[in-house]
């Protein structure tokens, strides 16, 4: 799965110097606005989540009211604009309700993942020494295994559902988080300027706070989105393999699992959950991609 | 170098001791009575206490993780809960099948990648860059057991010309046993073929941009050979780059070989999980985490051959 | 074997119906295609254990245990209009001692053989026995006990008396013996020495008494198996040259596998697939057998269902004709652990129908009602043998209950995994917050099918009865059938008991499954039976 590309080759580029930090966001902002590619992605995102949050209002139909006579109606069908699934379900209003859990299972793994892995990179970073050592073999031990392996295999063991892929996925991309947060505060610490600080007698924690994390976070935001379309697509996966939410829950790739028998009644209608986590994903790597290219971080 | 190369070498031991510790722990997370899978519906409360001990379930954990260490160690991952089968007879055959699998999807996935990436690069910044790019970002973006499951409905279901699922007879002859790979190498190759694409293509056009091309051009070197220079160059970071997706697609196969009914290490672990068949789960995990590190440490071993620069980029 | 001497010998005690032990039949030639082949996709993740007790539930039988081995009784599946009895295999016939009724004597079939050659006797009975059960004997295999060492319970002691004569007694007086011991397949003791008394090397070249040899197989993906032309039985002699088994649990696989002619037999298939096999000349079988989707409900403290209202109520709210359309019509509507057409069925007092309104109602007298629902969580697997189409089917039914004023949460938790929280109980700590169990059931053999999960006796980890259910009148019932040692009072005893608890609403019951196979055109003569085993001796390819 593409976890690989990710995580495999690491931005380990600091986002340069202190200057450029100060301005990231609106640098990042300025320089995005000029990419239309970007911005079609980030619209189309947007639109993605307000269909999420807002589904409730905006959906045509209850996504959980079941109605056998009309199981797999084609799309177009009146009444279900895309048609509807194996019990009888509004797809479209199910595809708006599954946007939600399908976003917070990208979404979700990877926030807690980048202050974790954040978090533990930076002391390590910082701390050097046996703190150092501590910290980050114990992630070369995680970061050992493939991850969509590891994903299955955690998640699995803990017997499925939501909180359990989520800490599944959150174990899967901490170690490389934290590898990043790790190689670029190494770089910073020994910047003149931390080195002045230090050297002026500041706490630990306010020079980490003032100097080191405004500089790192970054370099792993562009990284830790370049995540998110990822843990979409294993966390779908998860769902896909019987692993993920529980029922009667809309999610995409539980949807895609649950339709796959009815691939010979209804094509089209079973392929849709599919392509929703196709189109998300792409527009996300574009993004991410985007972003990368905006802050001369090479992927 | 050669102190990198043992440094590297040895480091993998102390990496392989968590790696096991993990991979023991993970089958010891699930709830409920490990013993379960194997104690049938009928059974009386002696004779479930009686497989539980026959199975070691009534000793200590730690105890256990050192029994079970030591026995892989000497090559035995004990007896499949499922089957009664010993796990080696079980997992070997399937890691080669899972090999063949993900060593056909990384040939193809190599091919695609450097040919698009090649031309990309070449071709910087006009439509064809363009759109070759955006079909690397759609290559990696793809749920493969989604694109799995489009090809049956129309590969081997609707057109009926290539088989579904499983790897054939024995007797089968060439062609035909060929025909089993098609499906599951073409959906396993989209995902690395697209980021091998766009690692070459960077890299590629990074090495256009250098001098030393320019100035081949300048003296007036022929393009079939300037792009040899170029390869040569571009060589070490795609070979890198086209290992570590081999080594994920040992681990990424799961999904599609569960969809193929493959019969490789993913389709043995899916069955093991919902089988909880500890032993196999533990052999599978451990037998790919091991492949993945032996895979990665290759890879670095030869990027620094190529480049030894890498060296104060990549630690450990 | 000859008929009427087993009937001599068993007319005062036998269990055995005398009406279905028809194996005088008048089937011509034994002539095999050259060539032909079945091929046969099971929904199986593995080829299962091939030593004789076969792992991996009644697929596993079905396949493996009852192709290549016997046991002493086997299901008579050539009678596909009721549902299956057993009738005698490896035994000719049997007596129990009227006095104790604990004693059991065994007349061995003569002249059967195993694969290898050898001789099937008492000795081998014996020994097969002891490979169960008696763990110091050497042939003593743990994988085989954890099958059947159950099977056994209740015997404590067995002995040859000649050759072809064995003893067995048991505890108690217990009828059901018959129906465990039909589970215990019998290997070749002979074979096993040669082999230097291994069991891996028996695995990979088994030697049974059974239809089929095992030519060889590779785990996890097929077995491939040939006709014994010696089989002792002569109606029963396989009329296809080769019978191959595939291990494909996915469904969608299954079905691909038929459609491009890799297999031509498929089990269970996914009813939305079968327009389409329609389409391309396939043939579809499908019958009830005694299979039932069922919610065990539990009667810990706490539990809604403790009220009979609420349990009637649940009962009366599922749309059960709506859940057949799901599965295609491949699915019969359950009123009680049986089907209506069996022997066991009774005459229940409470008539299991679709009327949400007298549920309602029904809930409004137990105290629940609009804004005060009957709060449940039900706890099912994400896929499972025997347990249909487990999401779509639980979401439906979740619909269901809720429109009438429950509820409904449904926890989704891995086949093994719901297993193990079956076995723990109602009680149990894990099953606090879970009053519904939706575990599909077998009641093919009525001691594990009915008593088990009803009887106080049994409840969990004596028996079935994950859900503390305890009444006085069931148990009366249950003993009584125990104690039943002739056909006709052992459907008299069932059918009360299967009576009350239908009246009771023990559970909710929802359909019984149907089973569709897919055969490709030239598969033929199968007739399927009513019951989890086929018989598959009787198709032909051609």
């Amino acid at each position: 799965m593409s976890v690989s590309n990710a995580i495999d080759q690491p931005a380990v580029r600091p986002a340069a110097a202190r200057n450029i930090a100060r301005t990231f966001w609106q640098t990042l902002g300025r320089r995005l606005r000029r990419d239309p590619v970007s911005i079609l992605c980030f619209g189309f995102l947007v639109a993605i989540v307000l269909m999420a949050l807002f589904a409730p209002w905006i959906a045509p139909a209850d996504p959980y009211q079941v109605n056998m006579l009309q199981r797999l109606q084609p799309p177009g069908t009146e009444g279900f604009i895309l048609g509807t699934d194996e019990l009888g379900r509004d797809l479209l209003s199910r595809l708006m309700y599954g946007a939600r859990m399908s976003l917070f299972m990208g979404l979700a793994p990877v926030f807690i993942a980048t202050i974790i892995g954040g978090t533990l990179g930076v002391v390590a970073g910082y701390a050097g020494g046996w703190v150092n050592t501590a910290i980050m073999r114990v992630m070369d031990v995680f970061y050992a295994f493939p991850s969509v392996l590891l994903a299955v295999a955690i998640s699995g063991s803990l017997g499925g559902g939501v909180r359990n892929g989520l800490i599944a996925l959150s174990l899967v991309f901490t170690p490389s988080i934290a590898r990043v947060a790790e190689s670029v505060t190494v770089q910073v610490r020994t910047q003149d300027y931390v080195e002045a600080a230090r050297a002026t007698g500041a706490p630990a924690w306010r020079i980490l706070m003032t100097h080191v994390l405004r500089n790192v976070a970054g370099t792993i935001f562009v990284f830790s989105t370049s995540l998110v379309s990822v843990s979409i697509i294993i966390a779908s996966g998860l769902s896909f393999l019987g692993l993920g939410v529980s029922l009667p829950e809309a999610e995409w790739g539980m949807m895609l699992s649950s339709m796959r028998q009815s691939v010979y009644l209804a094509p089209l209608n079973s392929v849709l959950p599919g392509v929703m986590i196709f189109v998300t994903s792409v527009s996300l790597n574009l993004l991410s991609d985007g972003i990368r290219s905006a802050m001369n971080v090479k992927g | 170098m050669a102190g990198f190369i043992a440094y590297r070498l040895l480091y993998v031991l102390p990496i392989s001791i968590g790696v096991s510790l993990i991979c023991f722990a993970l089958t010891y997370m699930a709830p409920g009575d490990p013993a379960s899978s194997i104690i049938p519906d009928d059974a009386s409360p002696e004779v479930a206490a009686q497989i539980r001990a026959a199975y070691g379930f009534d000793r200590p954990l730690p105890i256990q993780y050192l029994l079970w260490l030591w026995r892989v160690l000497s090559g035995d991952f004990g007896v499949s809960l499922s089957t009664g089968r010993p796990v080696t007879d079980e997992v070997i055959p399937a890691m080669m099948n899972t090999l063949s699998l993900a060593g056909g999807g990384a040939l193809l996935a190599a091919f695609v990648g450097i040919t698009l990436g090649t031309l990309a690069a070449y071709r910087n910044g006009r439509l064809s860059d363009r759109a070759i790019s955006a079909v690397g970002i759609a290559g990696m973006s793809v749920p493969q057991y989604w694109l799995a499951m489009v090809m049956v409905a129309i590969f081997a279901v609707e057109l009926g010309v290539l088989p579904a699922s499983g790897m054939g007879q024995p007797g089968d002859d060439f062609g035909r046993t060929l025909s089993f790979y098609v499906l599951p190498i073409l959906t396993l190759a989209t995902v690395p073929a697209g980021i091998i694409a766009r690692s070459v293509r960077s890299t590629v056009s990074e090495t256009l941009q250098q001098e030393f091309v320019q100035a081949l051009e300048a003296k007036g070197l022929p393009a079939w050979r300037i792009f040899l220079h170029v390869a040569k160059n571009a060589a070490g970071p795609a070979l890198a780059v086209i290992g570590l997706q081999f080594a994920n697609l040992l681990g990424g196969s799961i999904l599609v070989e569960t969809v193929f009914s493959w019969p490789g290490t993913g389709f043995l672990l899916n069955a093991a999980i919902f089988m909880r068949d500890l032993p196999v789960m533990q052999a599978t995990v451990l037998l790919l985490a091991m492949f993945f590190i032996v895979a990665n440490l290759l890879v670095d071993i030869l990027q620094m051959l190529f480049d030894p620069r890498v060296k104060s980029a990549r630690r450990g | 074997m000859d008929r009427r001497d087993f009937l001599k010998t068993a007319a005062m005690t036998a269990i055995l119906p005398s009406s279905t032990a028809v194996l005088a039949s008048n089937q011509p030639s034994r002539s095999v295609r050259p060539g032909s082949e079945l091929k046969i996709a099971m929904t199986l993740s593995d080829i299962p254990l091939t030593t004789g007790q076969s792992t991996q539930g009644a697929e596993g039988q079905r396949f493996i245990a009852m192709t290549i081995y016997d046991a002493l009784f086997r299901w008579d599946l050539s009678q596909t209009d009721k549902p299956a009895e057993l009738v005698p295999s490896l035994a000719e016939s049997y007596s129990v001692d009227k006095e104790t009724r604990t004693v059991w004597t065994l007349n061995l079939r003569k002249g059967v053989k195993f694969h290898d050659g050898s001789e099937f006797n008492a000795d081998a009975v014996l020994w097969n026995f002891d490979k169960l059960v008696k763990k110091d004997a050497p042939q003593f295999d743990q994988n085989q006990a954890n099958q059947a060492a159950s099977r056994l319970v209740g015997v404590v002691s067995y002995k040859k008396l000649d050759d072809y004569t064995v003893e067995v007694r048991t505890a108690e007086p217990d009828s059901m013996f018959f129906y465990r011991v039909s589970a215990v397949y019998f290997s070749s003791p002979a074979h096993w020495k040669a082999l230097g008394g291994s069991w891996a090397a028996f695995a990979k070249t088994p030697s049974g008494t059974g239809p089929f040899k095992l030519e060889s197989f590779v785990p996890r993906s097929r077995a491939n198996l040939v006709r014994n032309a010696e089989y002792w039985d002569k109606q029963r002699v396989p009329r296809v040259e080769k019978l191959t088994l595939f291990a494909m649990p996915d469904p969608s696989t299954r079905v691909a596998a038929l459609l491009s002619g890799q297999v031509n037999w498929v089990e269970a298939l996914p009813p939305d697939a079968i327009p389409r096999l329609k389409r391309s000349g396939i043939n579809i079988f499908s019958k009830v057998y005694p299979h039932v989707w069922p919610y065990w409900l539990s009667y810990a403290e706490g539990s809604p269902f403790l009220d009979i209202r609420v349990r009637k109520a649940a009962n009366l709210a599922i749309d059960r004709d709506g859940m057949s359309k799901l599965l295609g019509g491949y699915a019969k509507p359950a009123k009680g652990m049986v089907d209506t057409s069996s022997p066991w069925f009774g005459k229940p007092t409470f008539d299991i129908v679709f009327d949400p309104a007298a549920a309602r109602k029904l809930l409004t007298e137990a105290g629940y009602g609009p804004g005060k629902p009957c709060k449940i969580t039900l706890l099912t697997s994400q896929a499972g043998s025997g347990q249909m189409q487990p999401l779509a089917m639980n979401e439906f039914v979740q619909a269901n209950l809720n429109k009438v004023g429950f509820d409904v949460t449904i926890e989704v938790v891995d086949w093994e995994a719901l297993r193990a929280r079956r076995s723990e109980g109602a009680g149990a700590k894990s099953n606090r917050s879970v009053f519904g169990l939706n575990n599909s059931w077998s009641i093919q053999d009525p001691d594990f099918g009915m008593l088990s999960v009803t009887w106080s006796k049994r409840i969990v980890p004596k028996g079935n009865n994950w859900g503390l259910y305890q009444d006085e009148i069931a148990d009366k019932l249950c003993e009584a059938a125990v104690n039943a040692f002739t056909p006709e009072d052992r459907d008299r005893t069932l059918s009360d008991l299967h009576a009350y608890i239908v009246s009771q609403a023990m559970w909710i019951w929802v359909v019984h499954d149907t089973n569709p196979r897919a055969l490709a055109a030239n598969v033929k003569n199968f007739d399927p039976p009513q019951n989890w085993y086929v018989d598959l001796t009787q198709i032909e390819v051609g």
